[in-house]
């Protein structure tokens, strides 16, 4: 993402928002409109770099944003975001982004990786926590059809240790190489 | 005088009578879909619960009978005929999940679960369903290895399920709906349920699970009729560190370094808050000894053992309590600090069994995930013996390391949550064994509040064969008996019956019978769907019925499916 761009955004972030107590059920209009700003008006961003929030599980979410607001998580973008947001905004966030079905992202993932990625995942049994589809489950996000780049990134920032908010996701993907971790991301990204 | 002439009138007033007052009963009975003019035999007595070893119609525990031996008193099909079993019919679920339930029968109904808790009442002779209960799940759900559940318990006219949110609830038999339902412990932290609960003497009893998320574990009793809580067993003791054991029950050197483990504990205290020490499976019952006898699961985090000084008491441990007072009894430790979840979960069996002198004594045997089967002495817990290894073994204790250090078996065993079954007319007990090789990788991270918690992690070789077995034991002198390769790691459960057989299933949808002698393979049936749950037997107007869900396996990841299908002889 360009840098004027990602400078407007937030300035326009910093300007727009003000801490603020929603009721519990309902994700304030302004602030879900800052979100699909980058996340995507109809759930897909343009930026392949930028995770879908459609669809996700609500839990998942909600821990991400505390997570960024207690700084276990950290990105530029996000961390400014969330910081004048109360917990009740988030969790009404979580929700309703948790409802909204899940769009298509388009990608068709290489044919000639497809083994060595069910080989890779069949090793770090993922399925046992992201079930069997990868669709997921409360604290387990679902993988199946996220932005390839986002996962592929997502996934080596585990590896080497930029992204430190899930310890056991980290190890196991340390055990990993690059092309493995490209062919899962991509394979993912293709269901 | 005599009035024998109003002996007919009286009589045929009496029935009379009789006749209207059984209508409403009748009546009612057809809204309840299925009590009986003579009062309702639907309704589970502790008497029927504490027979059901001998009760050839139902199938009243997750295991069979309080002991847990799974042996099915029916000897209908039987080895000469078991070459005619056919499914008599199947039911198939909403949910097409792993499915890991022991099918519970009482009088003609059956109440089989799915994973994400739901229960399905079914008519156990046609298949068709009664009522079914999709439990409203709370936002977060904390478990591992799959969104499993292995069953209901049955006691009175309620059924009792534990559920994924971590919940206990009671349902009503005729009707699935909520009687009761409690919170048995947070799953924000990491607790939840996928195992069945035991009914005995008016309380339901129930473990948890967790262990992969820093948990302290428990076995807590619930009034069952109200679900006040009676007792609650921390399987982590304040005291944890035990007696710094440097052996594991076969004597093998654990590689511990109890100096550092010392230092460790002097800088940081008892680690038993969070020590994770789960309750995956039924507790056997001895109603004569009063007491109970269940497994305790792994130490958390799983594989670093760095910042969780002592013997880890009670982690991989047999345990015995008083079942009215919830209070220790005994104990006997698998593994000391273990750092590869090498667990002990499989439910524990009571036979008598012989001891080291060749007396025969109330014995316990256990299935481990070491690949060994344990013999113990009941009174005390102490060990008597442990079985030829069923599955291979290398390398065992090299310590996890940051690359991953290769060692048999893998970190799914062994025998896994899968139940043995035992025929103590044979003296044999069977297990379904997995070879799964893995290399076990540590790296050190502090409690994370909820999330997954291994303190490492472990990995598959993929480059390497995967298989499994059935193997029957002697347990009066640990040597195998026979052994079946299969071509996939097993997981699931496994049946005998006074037929002379042996039932279980396999990843490959195969749901086979073998000679419970010989091992002979006598019969098997494609399901379409990894058959990796207990199978159950009953009988219904005069016929027996095998029971099986084939809905496959998270852990293993086996094809998923939503059968439950039931077999019978063909006419």
């Amino acid at each position: 993402m360009n840098r004027l761009l990602w400078f407007s955004v937030v300035g326009v972030l910093l300007i727009l928002l003000s801490p603020s107590t929603p009721s519990a059920n309902e994700a304030p209009t302004k602030t879900v409109a800052v979100c699909t700003s980058c996340h995507g008006e109809n759930g897909l961003p343009a930026d392949s770099n930028i995770p879908i929030l459609w669809g996700q599980e609500f839990y998942y979410l909600y821990v991400q944003l505390k997570d960024y607001k207690a700084g276990r998580r950290a990105n530029e973008v996000m961390s400014d975001i969330v910081a004048n947001l109360d917990k009740a905004t988030l969790r009404a966030l979580a929700q309703h982004f948790s409802e909204q079905p899940w769009p298509s992202n388009g990608y068709r993932a290489p044919d000639d990786e497809e083994s060595k990625a069910l080989a890779a995942l069949g090793a770090g049994e993922c399925v046992q926590c992201h079930l069997g589809g990868f669709e997921g489950n409360s604290r387990i996000p679902r993988l199946a059809g996220q932005q390839a780049d986002y996962l592929k990134r997502t996934m080596l920032e585990f590896k080497n240790k930029v992204r430190m908010n899930s310890p056991a996701i980290g190890s196991l993907l340390a055990s990993y190489s690059d092309d493995d971790i490209a062919a899962m991301a991509h394979y993912l990204a293709g269901l | 005088m005599s009035f024998r002439f109003l002996i007919r009138p009286v009589l045929v007033a009496v029935v009379g009578v009789m006749f209207y007052a059984a209508l409403p009963i009748a009546a009612g009975a057809q809204e309840v879909g299925g009590g009986t003019l003579y009062g309702d035999m639907r309704t589970v007595t502790q008497d029927m619960l504490s027979r059901a070893a001998s009760d050839g119609n139902n199938f009243l525990h997750t295991n069979g009978n309080y002991a847990q031996t799974r042996y099915y008193p029916s000897r209908q099909i039987n080895t000469s005929n078991v070459g005619d079993l056919r499914p008599a019919w199947i039911f198939q679920t909403e949910v097409v999940e792993s499915m890991e339930t022991s099918p519970i029968i009482v009088d003609g109904i059956m109440y089989v679960t799915t994973s994400f808790s739901q229960v399905y009442a079914l008519d156990a002779a046609t298949g068709k369903q009664i009522w079914h209960y999709k439990h409203k799940m709370g936002p977060i759900t904390t478990y591992c290895c799959g969104p499993n559940n292995r069953g209901v318990a049955v006691d009175g006219d309620m059924v009792y399920l534990g559920t994924l949110d971590a919940k206990l609830v009671a349902l009503d038999a005729k009707t699935g709906k909520v009687v009761w339902e409690k919170q048995v412990a947070d799953p924000e932290l990491g607790y939840s349920e996928t195992m069945a609960p035991t009914a005995v003497n008016g309380k339901i009893l129930i473990g948890t699970n967790g262990g992969e998320y820093g948990i302290r574990g428990f076995v807590k009793a619930y009034d069952a009729k109200t679900g006040e809580l009676l007792w609650s067993f921390d399987t982590i003791p304040e005291n944890s560190v035990g007696v710094w054991a440097t052996h594991d029950a076969t004597g093998r050197d654990l590689h511990r370094d109890i100096a550092a483990e010392k230092a460790t504990l002097a800088a940081q205290g008892d680690p038993y808050k969070t020590l994770g020490g789960g309750v995956w499976q039924n507790p056997a019952v001895d109603l004569n000894l009063n007491r109970i006898f269940f497994v305790v699961g792994n130490p958390s985090p799983d594989l670093d053992g760095g910042i969780r000084p002592g013997d880890n008491l009670y982690t991989d441990s047999l345990v015995s309590l008083d079942l009215d007072t919830g209070k220790y009894v005994c104990h006997f430790q698998y593994i000391s600090h273990d750092v590869w979840d090498l667990d002990a979960v499989s439910p524990p069996i009571l036979v008598d069994v012989k001891d080291k002198s060749g007396k025969m004594v109330p014995g316990v045997l256990h299935g481990g995930k070491t690949g060994h089967i344990y013999i113990h002495n009941r009174n005390d817990c102490s060990l008597i013996r442990y079985s030829e290894a069923m599955v291979p073994q290398e390398n065992m204790w090299v310590l996890p390391t940051a690359e991953g250090a290769r060692m048999l078996p893998g970190a799914n065993g062994g025998v896994e949550w899968s139940t043995m079954t035992a025929d103590a007319n044979l003296g044999l007990v069977y297990a379904i064994n997995l070879h799964q090789p893995m290399t076990y990788h540590v790296e050190s991270s502090p409690y994370p509040d909820g999330k997954l918690w291994l303190g490492g992690a472990f990995k598959v070789i993929a480059t390497e064969e995967q298989w499994g077995n059935v193997t029957a034991v002697d347990y009066n002198t640990g040597k195998i008996r026979w052994k079946v390769k299969t071509a996939q790691p097993m997981i699931g459960g496994i049946m005998a019956t006074a037929g002379g057989l042996v039932f279980t299933g396999e990843g490959n949808g195969l749901f086979k019978a073998y000679d419970s002698e010989t091992g002979s393979a006598l019969w098997k049936f494609q399901a379409g769907a990894g058959v990796n749950a207990p199978p159950s037997s009953y009988t219904v107007d005069g016929k027996q019925y095998i029971v099986v869900a084939a809905g496959g396996n998270t852990q293993l990841n086996y094809k998923r499916g939503n059968n439950i299908i039931a077999f019978t002889l063909a006419d």
